[in-house]
């Protein structure tokens, strides 16, 4: 076998699409290195943080004109129904707090009914 | 199989590869068979059915706020809950639910002092123990991490805290370099998002490996159907699964942006939360923690920190190759990892 040759595992010289693969499986690993250095560079950093901001920026102004619409056709938009999802989630927050609370009396009652059961329990009888 | 016959079959293929494709989002997830404990807003506690529980101490999973928790109960046969159920713990889980625009004022306060205490409490009701051992993954094992280093009220609860993949400091992550300087202001993003969008999040995400993420998957996926070894029931739950972005509160979102990458505060012990200092010294509990050689959204220097903060007398480190996913979710896992997680938990979790 002439030297330089590769073989694979067997022994048998690589096929031209072996090679062919080889080599696409390389420039693809070649160009993965190259562009997971690029996006760690500051400067892709700075320019997705400020692509990031417009999106938002330009996310915000859609809604705000869409509410705008819907308002102005005297129909709930979706700032309407946040404010009230809002407020049913300082509800929710409220009755989870008295549940708790109710939940930590019931121990406690609990707890001191079992206690005077256990004095009664040990009094002496008559 | 030679060129020649590869191209008479390539329609064909292209038709499975398509098919694989356009129909992942009807893979089934999450199928273990769970009971609603608690809920709150969004967040749900959920405990998982069982007739084989035999360690007093439930485990209770938390989960990220980006992506679901689903990953925990991928596919039956790559299910991390079916294999813990199988070793006889008993296993709750806390699921964040989907927050909206509405939900913008969640903070990291809220998760960590709200809704993960809450969590644990349901879960010491509803199993009837006194201890519980919380198992946190990326973001869930930071929140854990938080909640242990508050001063002592149901953090005594804790017996055994599992920390994975989890990020402390990311200011050596790329992550860094695109959010960590001064001109890339996260309060005014999160003010006009309100929530994050989760598909943004998840574009960023694979962002930080473009080609892999862009481009490798699909054409090993097509390598996969031309040579007869695509196994669709392992893509599509875990393609379904990337790309089940719930959003991300913006209020929690831009503290995380500058505790995590700009100030470094978790391990400086800067953190407050509503005036409570977050002080990882706290940590006392029985710990492990799990890092990936390859986890390139938190990198393993990230978490090394926690070695030199912690106060645990018991300390294990498992530091194992995979990426931050894969280590605890790809094939490998349930010959590697879970066995070992199990065994440490077991030894850990009986009266």
């Amino acid at each position: 076998m002439a030297s330089g040759t590769k073989t694979d595992s067997d022994g048998a010289p690589d096929s031209p699409e072996d090679r062919l693969r080889a080599l696409y499986e390389q420039g693809e690993a070649a160009t993965a290195d190259a562009l997971e250095q690029l996006v760690a560079r500051p400067s892709f950093g700075a320019l997705l943080a400020h692509s990031a901001e417009n999106v938002a920026a330009l996310t915000r102004i859609g809604a705000e004109i869409a509410d705008l619409v819907l308002r102005n056709l005297r129909v709930a938009g979706r700032a309407d129904i946040i404010r009230l999802a809002r407020e049913l989630n300082r509800t929710e927050d409220k009755l989870e707090r008295v549940l708790q609370e109710v939940e930590l009396l019931r121990d406690e009652l609990r707890d001191s009914s079992r206690r005077n059961a256990g004095r009664k329990r040990g009094e002496p009888a008559g | 199989m030679s060129a020649l016959p590869r191209v008479a079959r390539s329609p064909l293929d292209a038709v499975e590869f398509w098919n694989i494709i356009l129909t992942t989002d009807d893979a089934a997830t999450g199928l273990a068979p769970r009971d609603v404990v608690w809920t709150h807003r969004r967040t749900t506690l959920y405990r998982y059915r069982s007739s084989r529980r035999s360690h007093a101490v439930p485990l209770l999973l938390v989960f990220a706020l980006i992506n679901r928790p689903d990953i925990f109960d991928l596919r039956p046969g790559g299910s991390l809950v079916e294999y813990l159920l199988a070793e006889g713990f008993d296993v709750f889980l806390v699921d964040w639910g989907y927050p909206g625009e509405e939900d913008a004022d969640m903070g990291l306060e809220e998760y960590v002092c709200d809704e993960l205490d809450w969590a644990v409490r349901e879960t010491l009701r509803a199993s009837g123990a006194e201890e519980l051992s919380l198992l946190g993954w990326c973001i869930g094992a930071t929140l854990c991490a938080m909640y242990c280093g508050l001063e002592r009220e149901r953090q005594s609860a804790v017996r055994n805290i599992v920390l994975l993949t989890m990020p402390i400091d990311g200011r050596p992550s790329t992550y860094a370099k695109w959010v960590g300087g001064d001109d890339f202001d996260e309060e005014r993003v999160a003010r006009l998002w309100g929530a994050l969008p989760g598909r943004a999040i998840d574009q960023a995400n694979k962002m930080l490996k473009p080609m892999s993420n862009f481009f490798t998957t699909y054409r090993r996926l097509w390598d996969g159907v031309q040579q007869g070894t695509a196994r669709r029931e392992v893509y599509q739950p875990m393609a379904k699964w990337i790309a089940d972005n719930p959003a991300f509160p913006g209020r929690a979102w831009a503290q995380w942006i500058r505790l995590m990458y700009k100030d470094g505060a978790l391990p400086a012990g800067r953190v407050r939360l509503r005036g409570r200092r977050v002080d990882l010294g706290r940590i006392d509990q029985n710990l492990l923690v799990i890092t990936a050689g390859a986890d390139h959204i938190a990198p393993r220097n990230g978490t090394m920190p926690i070695f030199d903060l912690v106060s645990s007398e018991d300390v294990t480190h498992f530091d194992r190759p995979g990426g931050h996913i894969g280590l605890m979710a790809g094939s490998a896992a349930r010959k590697g990892i879970w066995p070992d997680l199990a065994t440490w938990l077991a030894e850990r979790s009986d009266r």
